[in-house]
């Protein structure tokens, strides 16, 4: 089979609108309140050394991926429990992010339609997507990625007007445990979230891109992040935390003159645009996953039945609304750190000590050669 | 409900399963029948509304004791 290969600006936009995909509907950092602004800076320089582990995993191992890195660091047995512990991971959040669309389009949009119709719609774009491989997910990204920052830029500009810079204030007028509880939260959803990318980003040039790619990817998508958190406070004030969807009510208040109104749908189309390529990618890492695992000869032959599984699990996660956005953001931040923060530093730990004993075994070989 | 489904993986089968046989792809056959059956399976379940565990409350519960424990 052909070797697939992205390129470092494909890889990155990938990654920016992976981060983008559901945090620019549902809001990130709402613990801190009119302070959320702080925690999302506070979340990227968070992630950013968690960023640096995944990046010089990925570049010490050029074309391998998440799966076979652990193959190679913990051996047969160990290395497919982890395997499996991280296909799990990457089925759950694909679920979840399907769920967050299926709840949007059904409070927001449609709210007669039964909400497995919606989530069934996305399940199968995503599958035609994973069928067509990663080539074809970073090609779309790149033809998506401007389009969606000049409609978040527009917006914003036309928001200038609802702005009320005095909700900013009180900084820090809480204390800073609710922006250090932000921070956290802003930084496993949806910074750390970025180690399932180590799942398709064999497909990298250079062993310098992981570098490349994460650190830019996160940086502009933090830039990105603040400046919607920042509009959204700055027009909801501290209820920003308070609604399910703080940026569609935040722009549903924003109108120019008679003649532009209703301008919310430019935040559907971007969140459309984000839950399809955030789940695309999990289901992805699913697929390759679980062939690896199962040592099939092509992921593409398990990609129907996995998204169908992953669209009816979702639909079953959660009895209401309430309760999808409890976990969202009670439990998800602590659910999500052993396989964003634990698993990765053990698996780093053991990578660097087997690079370095092989490369003293090389050069004592060498030198006894010699 | 239940015949847009039945006819759903039926068609599944027929253009996805079907091909693996006659290329004699034995474990892809296998592994596509296997989370064919459970996708069917959970489908039926949903179509006559039968209510599905969900993990969220026990890995919420999980979390929940490990903070208290580590707190």
């Amino acid at each position: 089979m052909r070797k697939e290969q992205i390129s470092d600006k494909e890889a990155m936009f990938v990654l920016i609108i992976y981060y983008i995909g559901s945090s620019f509907i549902l809001g990130v950092g709402g613990e801190a309140k009119n302070d959320a602004w702080i925690s999302v800076i506070l979340g990227v320089v968070m992630a950013v050394p968690v960023i640096l582990i995944y990046a010089r995993l990925l570049s010490l191992f050029p074309e391998k991926d998440l799966f076979d890195i652990l193959d190679w660091a913990f051996g047969k047995w160990i290395g497919k429990l982890f395997a499996l512990v991280y296909i799990w991971y990457s089925f759950h959040l694909g679920a979840l992010v399907i769920r967050n669309f299926g709840e949007f389009t059904n409070t927001i949009a449609i709210p007669e339609t039964p909400m497995i119709v919606p989530m069934l719609c996305i399940g199968i774009i995503c599958t035609v997507a994973v069928t067509s491989g990663i080539e074809v997910i970073g090609r779309i990204s790149a033809a998506v990625l401007p389009i969606l920052i000049i409609i978040v830029s527009t917006v914003s500009l036309m928001a200038i007007p609802k702005m009320y810079f005095h909700f900013l204030k009180p900084i820090l007028g809480n204390g800073f445990l609710p922006i250090i509880k932000g921070g956290f939260s802003v930084f496993s959803f949806p910074f750390a979230e970025s180690v399932l990318l180590m799942g398709v980003f064999s497909s990298l040039k250079t062993n310098k891109s992981p570098y490349r790619v994460y650190l830019l990817g996160t940086v502009i998508a933090g830039l990105l992040i603040l400046m919607i958190t920042f509009r959204n406070i700055t027009v909801l004030g501290s209820t920003y935390s308070k609604f399910y969807f703080p940026a569609h009510i935040a722009v549903s208040m924003v109108s120019l003159g008679d003649f532009l109104q209703r301008i919310e749908l430019a935040v559907a189309v971007d969140f459309v645009f984000g839950v399809f390529i955030k789940t695309s990618i999990c289901l992805l890492v699913t697929c390759k996953g679980i062939a690896k695992l199962l040592r099939l000869n092509d992921y593409r032959s398990i990609v129907i039945q996995v998204a169908l599984l992953m669209v009816y699990f979702s639909y079953t996660l959660y009895d209401s609304i309430m309760e999808m956005a409890g976990w969202a953001f009670k439990v998800y931040a602590y659910y999500a750190f052993p396989f964003q923060v634990i698993f990765p530093i053990i698996l780093f730990v053991t990578v660097e000590i087997k690079v370095r004993r092989g490369k003293k075994k090389l050069q004592t070989g060498v030198g006894t050669d010699g | 409900m239940i015949v847009l489904i039945i006819i759903g993986y039926s068609l599944l089968a027929l253009f996805e399963l079907i091909p693996f046989y006659h290329q004699k792809h034995w474990r892809e056959f296998w592994v596509n029948a296997g989370f064919g059956f459970c996708s069917f399976t959970i489908a039926v379940l949903l179509s006559f509304d039968v209510n599905i565990p969900s993990p969220s409350e026990p890995i919420k519960n999980m979390v929940m004791f490990v903070i208290r424990k580590l707190v």
